[in-house]
């Protein structure tokens, strides 16, 4: 009698409620007893200091873009997937044509590096490892030979 | 806001039995506020672990004061880490318990004479609701400290006013 | 090189820096430095090619009563394998002792920590404040005639 998309009103509904309501019954029995020191902002102890504002790497960004492109891909690849058996040959190909224009993009993004998470800085040893520690670093013509 | 908290004088069955449930419920899962300082850590920590486990009792370490029920004072307190500690109780959410776990804790241990960046016993920031005393104390002892603190805990009352 | 060729390689190096020596006790020979002049002696153990101490394994403060402050340096050398140690002897009055945080980078911390528990001033230390005891404590806890105070911030510090 109820329609697909009324079974998964009932679903979001009862989700919502179970949660709402034992949040609301625990907000009528806790304790409230706030006061200055207990809103204060957490920093292990101490008082806290410096700005909430930091600037974080550029790579989340990257990585949050291509998944998104390749997510909104796996979208639009569900119902065809669905409805697969009832199309044809054309609905294949078209398909197939699809995917590798995306497939394009992958490559471009794979070989752009954006990929890896890090993108590691060669590291050229300075001393010599042995028994003892030399005195002095190796000059460039020694460490180029 | 806590519009049934500690509400109720004349208790019934009813009410009564709710708070019981209650009680239980915040017994049965004590989330400890993870406070190792010095050698009690070691113990704590090996009460914690498997053969001593304390996650049978509901009870894990959080490392936030916003997050847990118990703070679990485990060894010495100095005199400069005497104001971190009453800054996180503050910030500890009610209702809160503190449990001193240690010699050091309890009254200031070996330093209580000489000590001059000791502080002598945590109570004198804080106050405790469980000590359990030892050198520090094996895991067996710190069990039934918290063993202890969930009977005190049996008898209090969360929507009938609390008696004495 | 045992202890008795190295005082005398200091000693030929700087007469008027060096002011004694006891070499023959059951442990650690030391020897002992003029205050204004640890950081040459200092230097000159680390870069000589005789000597080349590397490692200051301890730098510690002593008070050694009658208003006399020391400040001991054992010193290490781990290619050569042979050790010494430098005494300095200041007055409780002027405590003041040149830094050798430039030549061995462990003696920073080392320098905080004699400065916080006996008051012994290092000149050219990068950053000098307490480092054991919190930030506004009064008095230098190790010395022997120091009182523990009745309160800190509110605490009662005796038991």
């Amino acid at each position: 009698m109820l329609t697909e998309y009324g079974r998964v009103l009932i679903f979001i509904l009862v989700g919502a409620g179970i949660g709402a309501i034992s949040m609301v019954f625990a907000w009528l029995l806790r304790p409230h007893r706030p006061y200055p020191s207990k809103n204060a902002i957490y920093e292990c102890g101490e008082s806290p200091l410096g700005d909430t504002r930091i600037r974080f790497n550029i790579r989340f960004y990257v990585i949050a873009l291509v998944f998104l492109i390749f997510d909104v891909e796996v979208v639009f690849l569900f119902p065809w997937a669905v409805v697969y058996s009832a199309l044809g040959w054309f609905a294949f190909f078209e398909m197939l044509v699809f995917l590798a224009i995306l497939l394009v993009g992958y490559a471009y993004v794979w070989k752009r590096g954006d990929l890896e998470w890090d993108k590691p800085a060669p590291n050229i040893p300075r001393y010599e490892r042995g028994i003892g520690v030399r005195e002095t670093p190796l000059t460039e013509e020694e460490l180029v030979a | 806001m806590g519009l049934l908290n500690q509400r109720f004088e004349n208790g019934n069955v009813l009410l009564t039995s709710v708070d019981d449930v209650l009680a239980w419920g915040r017994l049965s899962s004590l989330w400890a506020m993870q406070f190792g300082l010095a050698c009690c850590a070691i113990e704590m920590m090996a009460t914690g672990a498997s053969h001593y486990d304390l996650d049978r009792f509901g009870t894990f370490f959080r490392s936030s004061p916003r997050q847990a029920d118990v703070m679990i004072v485990a060894g010495t307190v100095t005199l400069k880490m005497a104001s971190r500690i009453k800054t996180l109780y503050d910030q500890m959410a009610e209702p809160r318990y503190v449990l001193s776990m240690g010699s050091c804790a309890n009254c200031g241990g070996p330093y209580w004479e000489h000590g001059y960046h000791v502080l002598k016993g945590v109570d004198r920031v804080i106050p405790v609701d469980v000590y359990v005393p030892g050198c520090p104390p094996r895991p067996e002892a710190l069990m039934e400290g918290l063993l202890k603190l969930k009977e005190k805990i049996r008898k209090e009352r969360l929507i009938l006013k609390q008696t004495a | 090189m045992i202890a008795q060729e190295l005082y005398d390689l200091l000693k030929t190096t700087f007469s008027d820096g060096i002011l004694e020596a006891k070499l023959d006790g059951v442990i650690d020979p030391w020897v002992s430095v003029a205050p204004d002049r640890i950081l040459d002696v200092a230097r000159f153990l680390r870069d000589d090619e005789r000597t080349q101490f590397d490692l200051l394994t301890l730098l510690s403060g002593v008070d050694m009563t009658k208003g006399t402050l020391a400040a001991v340096y054992h010193l290490y050398s781990m290619k050569r394998n042979h050790k010494i140690v430098l005494k300095t002897f200041v007055p409780e009055t002027h405590p003041h002792v040149q830094s050798v945080a430039s030549i061995w980078r462990t003696a920073d911390w080392q320098e905080r920590e004699a400065f916080d528990m006996y008051g012994m001033i290092f000149d050219g230390h990068p950053d000098l404040r307490r480092i054991l005891m919190p930030d506004d404590w009064d008095g230098h806890p190790l010395r022997k005639d120091y009182q523990v105070p009745e309160f800190y911030n509110g605490m009662k510090v005796p038991y």
